[in-house]
């Protein structure tokens, strides 16, 4: 008979020795002990190797520096270090050149995520997003470093608009300033308020924008009383991811702000090299504290877990 | 009334700003490969078309031993990833509501991290782990795990696991949101053990996710610097060796060449992705109009 023999193939729960090639698989995919705690295993190393050091770098904060590394005890001495130097100075700065990049952001990749929701035909609405990708999986830190050539006296920018006559003179305040700085965080996260921006409109209805329309709102109002309200908790999200990758990620100021443009990774980081293990640990938790801060606000606010639940 | 429907130069005027987007954030990645091209390099008045730069990498024993590196971490990290990934989505399509919380933020957390943040974190942490083994190890005289948290490839790769799991996680949850639970149902109701249901029934449906968390995982871990650089110990990876060209030396011909390598591996990869799930899509949904199609209908 087929059926048994296709039980005969591939083995059955009911007894009867399994085919030792499907020995350890078939435990991992059974339903016994084995298998149930299997699925549990990559949480458990994300908690181990993710969770549990981004948490524990609270506590070593507090450590006392010694010469080469740093020993147990509790000290305020790294925050107090961080609040009354210049580097809290940047700290700000960073956040205020990152509070722009957010902006600026929204203001570009958010009307995508609106278009695509409401004009392109469903079928076809993740496929117009899937562009968005291409740039992403290119290496930011090719992203970032061309955009030296780019945006310099002799680059494509200054060459093309001199060739069009539009400017006499190479712009030279763009690169190394905090314009740069900014250029480089909107061009290297828009995607992620694209891609935020876009799951948040599925939780939009389409006949809201009917609705609208037939009771003769203007686009503005429409935009700003309904789709942002509803739309809210992919904003927050994608919002948040660029703010703090805009004060974290070293990179960027690096390449493209010149000397001045010092940013919390930056910090964490040179103090690693300094040997202040104590210092980059109270970035890194500053880092932290921030990050899960806005997350608690904006899951307060605005719930984020409806990001993940589309309407039809 | 207002229609945009009626308004098709409004609809055109928003394709273009679309595209014109995605343009913009592609220029810095085509100018690379447009000055990778050049035999004069950058910013020369003249301009004739090689291939020699990129020749130029492959003689370069640093360059082939640092390339040949990130691949050996990149195929390490897909082989345990890619199961997790798995793994982890089968865990939130059985788990309760609260459950599925948890593991969401727990997935997706390590995306919201900088890396400069996260590499510190976790270089201390292995650095504390290596002293707590070694204390362990003077005191019990056993040796044995003295140097499992030593900087090396092992570390390196526990890094690379760490960035790139939201995205396998991602990837593959979407796919396996076609999948209907009643199909593994039935197959286990035929006598099926549970990994023949998983192996012959649900994975053949998954497989386009699978296969493109196989290759985003390969393009990240290719791409990625900070994390591998502060993690890898001694050897040299193909963007740890870029960055410090760049840095040290400036943008040369040679730097050029293998950002625009990096990028035409990339967009190759990502672009037969799309295309490919672009086609399969289709053809999915031709076959399903014509199952809907009534029996005898032209």
């Amino acid at each position: 008979m087929a059926g048994s023999d296709w039980r005969d193939r591939y083995g059955t729960e009911g007894g009867g020795p399994r085919p030792a090639s499907l020995g350890v698989m078939a435990r991992v995919f059974s339903e016994d002990g084995l298998g149930k705690w299997a699925l549990y295993a990559p949480t458990v190393f994300v908690i181990l190797f993710f969770i549990v050091p981004t948490a524990l770098t609270v506590v070593w904060s507090f450590f006392e520096r010694t010469m080469f590394w740093m020993e147990p005890g509790f000290t305020l001495f790294s925050y107090v270090n961080f609040f009354t130097s210049a580097r809290f100075e940047n700290f700000l700065f960073s956040m205020l050149h990152s509070s722009v990049s957010v902006v600026v952001s929204f203001v570009v990749g958010f009307p995508i995520a609106v278009f695509v929701r409401r004009h392109v035909p469903t079928v076809a609405q993740h496929r117009v997003i899937l562009l968005f990708i291409l740039p992403f999986m290119v290496s930011e830190i090719i992203r970032t470093f061309m955009l030296r050539p780019v945006l310099g006296r002799n680059g494509l920018v200054n060459t093309f608009l001199t060739d069009l006559g539009v400017i006499s003179e190479p712009i030279t305040q763009i690169l190394f300033t905090p314009t740069g700085v900014i250029i480089g965080e909107v061009l290297s996260f828009l995607p992620f308020i694209v891609f935020s921006g876009f799951l948040a409109m599925e939780a939009v209805p389409k006949y809201i924008f009917e609705v609208c329309q037939d009771l003769g709102a203007s686009r503005w109002r429409t935009f700003w009383d309904i789709i942002v309200p509803l739309a809210a908790p992919g904003i927050f999200a994608g919002s948040v991811f660029i703010f703090v990758n805009g004060i974290g990620v070293a990179l960027i100021p690096s390449i493209l702000g010149g000397p001045g443009a010092v940013n919390a990774g930056l910090i964490a980081t040179q103090a690693i090299i300094a040997l202040d293990i104590p210092l980059a640990m109270a970035v890194s938790a500053i880092m932290m504290v921030t990050l899960f801060g806005l997350l608690a606000i904006g899951h307060r606010l605005f719930n984020l877990t409806k990001i993940l639940e589309p309407q039809a | 009334m207002q229609d945009d429907y009626a308004n098709i130069w409004g609809i055109r005027l928003q394709w273009a700003y679309l595209l014109a987007v995605v343009f913009v954030l592609m220029v810095p990645v085509f100018y690379n490969l447009y000055i990778s091209f050049n035999e004069f390099g950058f910013g020369a008045a003249r301009y004739e078309f090689t291939l020699d730069w990129y020749g130029v990498i492959f003689t370069d024993r640093l360059l082939t031993g640092a390339m040949g590196w990130t691949l050996a971490l990149a195929l390490v990290t897909v082989v345990f990833v890619v199961p997790m990934g798995l793994l982890t989505a089968k865990l939130f399509k059985q788990a309760g509501r609260r459950l599925k919380l948890t593991v969401v933020a727990v997935m997706l957390l390590p995306l919201f991290v900088p890396a400069d943040i996260f590499a510190s974190a976790l270089l201390v942490f292995f650095k504390q782990l290596n002293r707590i083994f070694q204390t362990v190890a003077e005191m019990t005289g056993i040796g044995a795990f003295e140097t499992w948290f030593e900087l090396g490839f092992m570390t390196a790769v526990i890094g690379l696991i760490i960035y790139t799991i939201p995205y396998v996680f991602i990837v593959i949850l979407i796919t396996m949101g076609r999948y209907r639970a009643e199909q593994t149902e039935a197959a286990r109701s035929c006598g099926a053990t549970a990994w023949r249901a998983f192996w012959d029934v649900e994975f053949p449906q998954i497989r386009a996710g699978v296969f493109s968390s196989c290759a985003f995982t390969v393009i990240l871990a290719f791409n990625e610097y900070v994390r591998t650089s502060t993690l890898k110990g001694g050897f040299d990876t193909f963007t740890s060796v870029l960055v410090s060209q760049m840095l040290n030396i400036g943008m040369s011909e040679q730097s050029y060449a293998m950002g625009g390598l990096i990028s035409a591996v990339a967009i190759t990869v990502i672009g037969s992705i799309i295309v490919f799930t672009l086609v399969r899509t289709d053809r999915l949904q031709r076959i399903e109009r014509a199952k809907a199609q009534p029996v005898g209908a032209d």
